[in-house]
């Protein structure tokens, strides 16, 4: 699904500008780092695609789902394709991480048995099968942060939005987190990633979007985590 | 049919989780599904008793000796409220004399000369107008004389109608009240659930699939109260009714099983409609609102 913004502002009520004037392309199958300071519009951004935020001017396309105008079922059905990492992960503190995950493709109407194989699957990938049975406040940042992760690739998403996806890890397991969402990009998914990374974003070079209070300042095919020392 | 299953499991869990509240709501509405056919019960009775009683109501109105049967009879007919006129002979009343007494033939032959008035039986719709059809034959001055059992009917009639309408407004009061009961009970569990429920409206659950276990906790909960309901009414029904029998028994009651039986049915029904509605509000006004972007 090909991402479109177009003239996108956001205005936080009164008086907070979290985006201003935001065109932006993004073809599917595309990998994109979304770089810029704290608070200046990168969940926001993402929050737009996920319609948590209704834009205050201009339009975004995802595929063909125009967000301004989508009925409550047609958002159901839209959001069943986006896979998300949030930020804060978000994880249910009375599922166990099994439960976490799997709940994701029930909530799919999946039969029980594909429901159990998948997450088995997905939960062997991010090496937590062991943890399968421990609930989230048993578990370290890291691991938090990798069952956020297998949430949100386990129904093979169109679109995988991750928000600071490696903000708890060390650098090893960074890498091995950022090898799994690249692998997910290579079988076609578009992957949109926030981060404050910078060893990232220079080792595995992508196209990289900058925003600065809520305006895109650069948008390089193969950039880097900053220009000139600048974020 | 997997969606179904995870909000079986799901509506169950929530009970268990709330049990305490569970167990609330369930009495509750048992009280209010008791109360509501407890009520429907007395109305379907004295409606009953009235009908009975109205079936056996007629007024005799004695005639003036002499008087021409057939001009009487046709100026009580266009009386309103009367449905049907008998005309009674001298003849014929000393004919039922006889029979009610077969063994005092001679007595009536003593009798000589016929001396019992002719009369008119007239039988009237309802219990209720007695006094106007009373009122009525006394200004047809070929009556003599009227005969008739008092207003007891009538009055038991008005009791009719007053009970139902006051069973009428009970009833819609104790459906409220047990409707805001539910109502708030799926809430504290919608609120329970609403880190869960705001994830799964983000991974795509239909509006519909989240309200299910819900809806599910909801009717289980209700239909567990009017069932409840249904069983004790039935027991005290018996109970009562045997009582009453007893007392008073020429009482003309209803048949206790069938009656209670298909009372119960509604009762379930209505109990389990309740809950689908007042649940359905209180899981769609909260998802509307999680759906809503900022
Ligand atoms: N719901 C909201 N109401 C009001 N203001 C908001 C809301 N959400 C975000 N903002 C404001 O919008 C601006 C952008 O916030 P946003 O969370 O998008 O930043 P960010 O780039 O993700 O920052 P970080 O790198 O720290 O995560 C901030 O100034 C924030 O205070
Ligand atoms: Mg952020």
């Amino acid at each position: 699904m090909d991402i479109r913004f177009s003239g996108v502002s956001k205005i936080f009520y009164p008086d907070i500008t979290a985006l201003e004037d935001v065109y932006l392309e993004i073809p599917k199958g595309e990998f994109v780092y979304l770089v810029g300071p704290t608070g200046s519009g990168k969940t926001t951004l993402l929050r737009c695609i996920t319609r948590e935020v209704a834009p205050t001017r201009g339009q975004i396309t995802v595929g063909s789902f125009s967000l301004r105008k989508i009925s409550r079922v047609d958002l159901s059905i839209f959001r069943r394709d986006i896979g998300i990492i949030f930020q804060d992960f978000c994880l249910l503190p009375h599922l166990n991480v099994f439960e976490n995950v799997a709940f994701v493709l029930e909530v799919l109407g999946a039969p029980p048995r594909e429901v159990k194989e998948r997450t088995g699957e997905i939960l062997d990938q991010v090496n937590l099968w062991r943890r399968r049975n421990l609930y989230p406040p048993q578990l370290s940042g890291g691991e938090q942060q990798r069952v956020a992760v297998a949430r949100a690739i386990v129904n093979s998403p169109s679109v995988l939005l991750a928000d600071e996806p490696t903000g708890n890890l060390d650098l090893h397991t960074a890498e091995e987190i950022m090898q799994l969402i690249m692998s997910i990009n290579a079988l076609g998914t578009t992957v949109i990633m926030a981060t404050h990374n910078q060893y990232l974003v220079d080792a595995f070079r992508q196209r990289v979007i900058g925003i600065r209070a809520g305006r895109v300042v650069r948008d390089e095919k193969r950039g880097r985590y900053s220009l000139d020392g600048e974020l | 049919m997997g969606s179904f299953k995870y909000a079986l499991r799901d509506g169950t869990r929530l009970i268990l989780r709330h049990w305490g509240l569970a167990f609330l709501t369930v009495i509750t509405s048992m009280a209010v599904f008791y109360l509501i056919g407890a009520s429907v019960l007395l109305v379907l009775n004295t409606r009953h008793i009235v009908n009975v009683l109205e079936g056996e109501l007629s007024i005799q109105a004695y005639l003036a000796p002499n008087a021409d049967y057939d001009a009487a009879a046709r100026a009580v007919a266009s009386v309103n409220h009367v449905t049907r006129v008998v005309i009674i002979t001298q003849d014929m009343a000393l004919e039922r004399l006889r029979q009610r007494l077969p063994d005092r033939a001679d007595v009536l032959t003593l009798l000589g000369e016929n001396p019992l008035p002719s009369s008119l039986e007239v039988s009237i719709d309802r219990a209720d107008s007695v006094e106007s059809v009373v009122n009525a034959l006394a200004a047809i001055p070929l009556i003599n004389d009227i005969v008739y059992a008092g207003n007891l009917a009538e009055k038991l009639s008005k009791f009719s109608r007053f009970a139902g309408q006051f069973s009428l407004a009970m009833l819609f009061v104790a459906v409220t009240a047990s409707a805001v009961v539910l109502f708030n009970t799926i809430r504290i569990a919608v609120y329970s659930k609403e880190e869960e429920i705001g994830i799964m409206l983000m991974v795509g659950a239909t509006p519909t699939f989240v309200a299910m276990p819900f809806v599910l906790q909801g009717i289980i909960l209700g239909g567990v109260g009017s069932l409840g309901a249904s069983v004790f009414l039935a027991l005290s029904y018996n109970g009562i009714i045997t009582r009453l029998k007893d007392l008073i028994p020429f009482l003309p009651l209803l048949d206790r099983s069938t009656v209670v039986f298909e009372l119960g049915v509604i009762l379930v029904g209505a109990g389990a409609t309740v809950s689908l509605i007042a649940s359905l509000v209180a899981v769609e006004t909260f998802t509307r609102r999680a759906m809503k972007p900022l």
